[in-house]
């Protein structure tokens, strides 16, 4: 192949790709946009290569615009100190209020406390951190709650007995060891359901789909799947679909729009709902009260309940939310 | 110096053929075949461990898990051979992924003809294919013309496929690859899950890769120009073999196999993720490694890397067959590659002292 065929099939290949893309600027890490009362809220959330934050980061901007802010948005990427240079970027630029969904629990008092200590309210969203009086509000979905009603569903679609496995998130995640315990609350009381295999598969898709895949040969007549998010559970049920097991019960954790178009197609049983879309809305709303009258008016520890998605109450659902 | 470049450039002309025929025959046979033997001892204590392992079944299985990382690890080693590196077949697999999914779940909309075009899913395997060949001609280009680092190059467009995978729907996947009836794009799915005389296409798709490039490193001139740039880059130029030519082109092949590993996730999972392979890059590095290629470059075959990816799905299937907990499962994995290196240096050593005969490096 000489260099022109070379470019020849790059550029051809360029068009088509240009073509299959949907064209947008290349974006730089943080992102700004200026509002109408000339005040900024920042939003940092830990990953903008999930959807579940992307959703976040959206509902909380958006929010945001429509109070009539100004929005500064990153990723920390679960990084504690990529997330204390934001929120040092974020005080120099005169921020009114930081939305965050933190790095670590213990890692982030420190970076919550450099914001406080210069002035800036911090509204923590989907995680908490291990100190009181610090940050203004904490708003989280209750995991344990959440997990529990998954255990509890996926007890009743098992019919209370047979063999299963469980697919854990990422172990230095508190929301992995949390949904854990809360789902295992409740399973461990059925005594004809067994536990036969429980792995992590790092809250990833394709790691749920080989891990399953192996523990297939391990246990080839496993009954049902409990997978702590809904990543996992994708995973897992497209290897059970490649291995001919359509009937096994899969049972994911979130409420992603995927997961529910799966429900809709009869694929995967049931969802556990976090009320994203509610807790980011809520944070900037309460921001916006506290820059106003420099109270919230609410306690600093605000836990909201996950709904359960089956394929019953499926069609209420609109982006990660359901209507009443 | 110059005697140790003067014999890699020998030893170039017989890439398959790096340890000598004559001297000790067992000793020399175990440490070219080591990851070979690593394989067979790790299969044989899983074997003893748990009655599921060697059960056809999950030997498949095993095949189909090493397929994607097999597929990297060949073009990784291509690379590497020619005296490069690419870190970022894990960034290009997402992107691909993500072409591919767009593609089948949105189309290509013409807007002057206000339509929507749904390609058949073979041409959408091509396309994606082709987008994975225009990344590797990408990295390739500013490797040899822009003359950055191929490390730095790779690292940059590692970072450039994200976050172009990322942009391409705004972090979300692009689910159900199915097609439909209507868009006459069924069929996708196929590639990743379906079968082929009773053999999982992947595992085809990995063994027609490896039978290819096999081929290609040991049968063509353009092979044996690979190991003779990364053997001795000036040697090689001084003998006529158009350098640059032959390091940009490692980075297409290396970048189109990145877009097929893709592609088979995309299939496995029926939906496209922006995040797919990320760190699946040092993944195809360590099954090179493993498998006995070396980072200087001019030494390393094809065959070897695709057992190195055997063996790491080996152990990570049976690890996780024995219920061994996924922080054990990491640091086996590390120790079995520095186990693997270090017989590496014994080997190296070995050729250094004459007792074998650098001679025999001669036709």
């Amino acid at each position: 192949m000489t260099l022109k065929t070379l470019l020849g099939t790059a550029c051809m290949a360029a068009s088509l790709g240009v073509l299959a893309l949907p064209a947008s600027a290349a974006t730089p890490s943080v992102q700004s946009q200026k509002g109408t009362n000339g005040k900024t809220i920042a939003i940092f959330v830990p990953s903008l290569s999930n959807p579940f934050f992307v959703a976040e980061e959206k509902f909380a901007a958006d929010e945001a615009t429509k109070l009539g802010y100004g929005t500064m948005v990153a990723s920390h990427d679960g990084n504690a100190e990529t997330q204390l240079n934001l929120i040092k970027t974020a005080i120099a630029r005169h921020v009114s209020a930081i939305v965050l969904d933190n790095a670590g629990a213990d890692e982030s008092i420190s970076a919550v406390k450099t914001a406080t200590d210069a002035g800036v309210p911090v509204f923590l969203i989907d995680r908490e951190i291990n100190a009181k009086g610090i940050a203004k509000a904490q708003i989280v979905s209750n995991n344990f709650q959440g997990a529990q009603l998954e255990g509890t569903q996926f007890a009743k679609l098992m019919g209370y007995k047979g063999t299963y496995v469980e697919l854990t998130g990422l172990p230095s995640d508190t929301n992995a060891k949390v949904r854990a315990q809360g789902a295992e609350s409740v399973l461990n009381h059925f005594k004809d359901m067994k536990m036969v295999g429980k792995q992590t598969a790092d809250w990833s898709q394709s790691k749920g789909f080989s891990v399953m895949q192996t523990l297939l040969q391990a246990h080839p007549d496993v009954k049902g799947v409990i997978a702590g998010n809904d990543t996992m559970a994708l995973g897992a049920e497209a290897a059970l679909l490649a291995a001919h097991k359509p009937d096994v019960i899969v049972v994911g954790f979130d409420g992603s729009p995927d997961v529910v178009a799966s429900i809709k197609k009869g694929q995967i049983k049931a969802d556990v709902l976090q009320p994203i879309a509610v807790f980011s809305q809520k944070a900037v709303i309460e921001a916006d009260q506290y820059i106003k009258t420099g109270k919230t008016g609410l306690p600093e520890k605000q836990e909201l309940n996950c709904i359960l998605i089956t394929p019953e109450n499926v069609g209420n659902y609109t982006n990660w939310a359901m209507k009443s | 110096m110059k005697d140790m470049a003067k014999q890699d450039l020998k030893k170039s002309e017989h890439p398959e053929s790096e340890t000598r025929g004559t001297g000790p025959a067992l000793g020399a046979l175990l440490l070219k075949f080591r990851a070979f033997v690593a394989l067979i001892v790790i299969m044989v204590l899983f074997t003893f461990l748990s009655s599921t392992f060697l059960t056809w079944s999950n030997l498949i299985t095993v095949l189909v898990q090493s397929s994607i990382n097999g597929l990297l690890a060949i073009g990784m080693t291509l690379v590497i051979v020619s005296g490069g590196i690419d870190l970022s077949v894990g960034a290009i697999a997402g992107l691909c992924g993500m072409v591919v999914g767009a593609l089948i779940d949105v189309g290509i909309p013409i807007h002057a003809l206000g339509v929507v075009v749904y390609p058949h899913a073979w041409a959408v395997v091509l396309i994606g294919i082709a987008a994975g060949a225009l990344a590797g001609a990408v990295n390739g280009w500013i490797i040899t013309r822009l003359n950055v680092a191929p490390f730095i190059a790779t690292l940059g467009t590692l970072y450039i496929g994200r976050g172009l995978a990322l942009l391409s729907n705004n972090g979300s996947t692009f689910p159900f690859l199915d097609g439909t009836k209507a868009h006459g794009n069924m069929g996708f799915p196929w590639l990743g899950n379906g079968l082929l005389l009773d053999i999982p296409v992947p595992i085809w798709l990995l063994a027609i890769a490896t039978l290819a490039a096999s081929a290609v490193a040991t049968r063509t001139t353009f092979g044996r120009h690979i190991y003779a740039v990364g053997g001795n880059e000036r040697a090689a130029a001084l003998s006529g073999v158009k350098v640059r030519s032959v390091r940009a082109r490692v980075y297409v092949i290396s970048g189109a196999l990145s877009a097929l590993a893709g592609i088979v996730i995309a299939a496995q999972l029926d939906s496209a993720g922006a995040a797919a392979g990320t760190g699946y890059e040092l993944n195809a590095i360590a099954a090179a490694v493993l498998g006995g290629t070396s980072l200087m470059g001019g030494k390393g075959t094809i065959t070897g890397s695709v057992i190195g990816a055997l063996v790491i799905a080996v152990l990570v299937d049976g690890l996780i067959l024995l219920g061994v907990s996924d922080f054990w499962q990491m640091i086996i994995t590390g120790f079995v590659i520095v186990v693997a290196v270090a017989i590496d240096q014994v080997q190296f050593n070995a050729v250094k002292f004459p007792w074998r005969g650098g001679a025999a490096v001669k036709r």
